[in-house]
């Protein structure tokens, strides 16, 4: 088999900006809602990204960056993942990936613009509920010039 | 059985790494906020942990707590334990096919193929110390947020990286002068932890709020030697507990005062 040629058609390498849903499972399966139970974590916090471990997380970002989302079930027995990112697709496109080899995702985008705040909602997989459970609240993605 | 809680300590260890401090730059979670744990999803968490006792005053049984440290900026603990080694063989496997490809084209600029082959071998980290550290898997590539290879030609600096995880290599402090805690590392088959992990029995006899430390490696790649080395860097944080003699709650009843809906014989 052919060498997969990754390396050739990737943009120049920057470190994205990485946000973690920790999700108390049981909690949002026990209530039904994500509210109480989600926090929101990313590593901007030195460029000003605020809110950070609340529901409410605002990532500082700049166009040009590169947005990482990944989950975090806070009891490693219990199963979450994220099934949509909800965003405003002139702000920031955004996709669904696979680590290489296994089938844990994640989700990366990429920001438009420098000027404005978009709100996103993230849809998650949780346990074995058929049915994806949505945040109550939006989080932000805050742009540079605001 | 034994009620097993479950603290997650979450660290931004870029961050971390370059203030010199966790403070700030630290999460803890924990799985008792039902009983009364506070501050969530921050750094000054206290663990509630009520006394292992039924609504009668009877003793029911101990209370167990288990430490989980990961890196915030990293691959998720949730892929395989193998993951990295994985990558890092499937890496090579790549190398060697390409090299086979190479002799077997003639005409083949050797050198230009030669050079962009090295060019997607990444860049290789040794551990300095892998002795019951867990969460440490040695000699792997150095891996992007992505989970892809990352090559580095530069002794300066590697331009992205998933971050090392913590790792929690003692417990002290008040809560254990007091013989509050007995902590220890275990080792365990639990893969996502890579089989070791801090544990500790909590005497829930002696209410009140507690402080202890948790004495924490990150690994720092630095080159060295002529490579790169995850080199460990001690930092300490402190958190607490509060241990009451509040009975415990049951989380699918919310019962607390009361008997759990347990049926009896002849009973619908």
């Amino acid at each position: 088999m052919e060498p997969k040629d990754t390396q050739d058609h990737e943009p120049p390498r920057q470190q994205p900006i990485s946000i973690r849903a920790v999700i108390d499972v049981v909690g949002a399966l026990a209530t039904g809602s994500l509210s109480g139970n989600l926090y929101l974590l990313d590593t901007n916090r030195a460029n000003g990204s605020t809110g950070i471990g609340t529901e409410s997380l605002r990532t500082r970002v700049r166009k040009g960056d590169q947005v990482l989302w990944t989950a975090l079930p806070l009891e490693c027995e219990a199963f979450a993942s994220i099934e949509d990112i909800v965003v405003d697709k002139e702000f920031c496109m955004v996709e669904s990936r696979t680590y290489p080899g296994t089938d844990v995702s994640y989700w990366i985008g990429t920001v438009k613009r420098d000027t404005e705040i978009a709100t996103y909602y993230i849809k998650f997989k949780l346990g074995t509920r058929m049915e994806a459970m949505t945040t109550a609240s939006p989080a932000f993605l805050v742009g540079a010039a605001t | 059985m034994t009620q097993q809680l479950a603290i997650i300590v979450l660290i931004d260890v870029a961050a971390a790494l370059k203030a010199r401090t966790l403070k700030d730059n630290t999460y803890l979670f924990d799985n008792m906020k039902l009983q009364g744990s506070e501050n969530e999803g921050t750094g000054d968490l206290v663990t509630a942990i009520n006394g292992s006792y039924w609504f009668d005053g009877s003793q029911a049984e101990e209370q167990v707590m288990n430490w989980l440290p990961y890196a915030l900026g990293a691959i998720p603990p949730t892929v395989p334990r193998s993951f990295y080694s994985d990558r890092t063989r499937d890496s090579d496997q790549e190398a060697l096919a390409a090299l086979t490809k190479i002799a077997a084209t003639p005409g083949t600029n050797i050198v230009a193929e030669l050079d962009r082959i090295k060019q997607r071998l990444g860049t290789r980290a040794s551990v300095k110390s892998v002795h019951r550290a867990g969460h440490v898997r040695p000699g792997h590539k150095i891996l992007d947020l992505r989970g892809e290879i990352v090559p580095s030609d530069s002794r300066d600096d590697i331009p992205e990286l998933s971050n090392a995880a913590p790792v929690i290599t003692g417990i002290t402090g008040e809560a254990v002068d007091k013989q509050i805690i007995y902590p220890a590392q275990y080792g365990s088959p639990d893969l996502v932890t890579d089989g070791w992990y801090w544990s500790a029995s909590v005497d829930t006899s002696r209410p009140g709020i507690y402080v202890y430390t948790m004495e924490i490696h990150l690994r720092e790649p630095v080159w060295k030697h002529g490579g790169w080395l995850w080199e460990p860097v001690r930092m300490t944080f402190t958190s607490k507990i509060k241990v009451t003699s509040l009975p415990k709650r049951n989380g699918f009843t919310q019962a607390d005062v009361g008997l759990l809906p347990l049926s009896c014989p002849g009973t619908p």
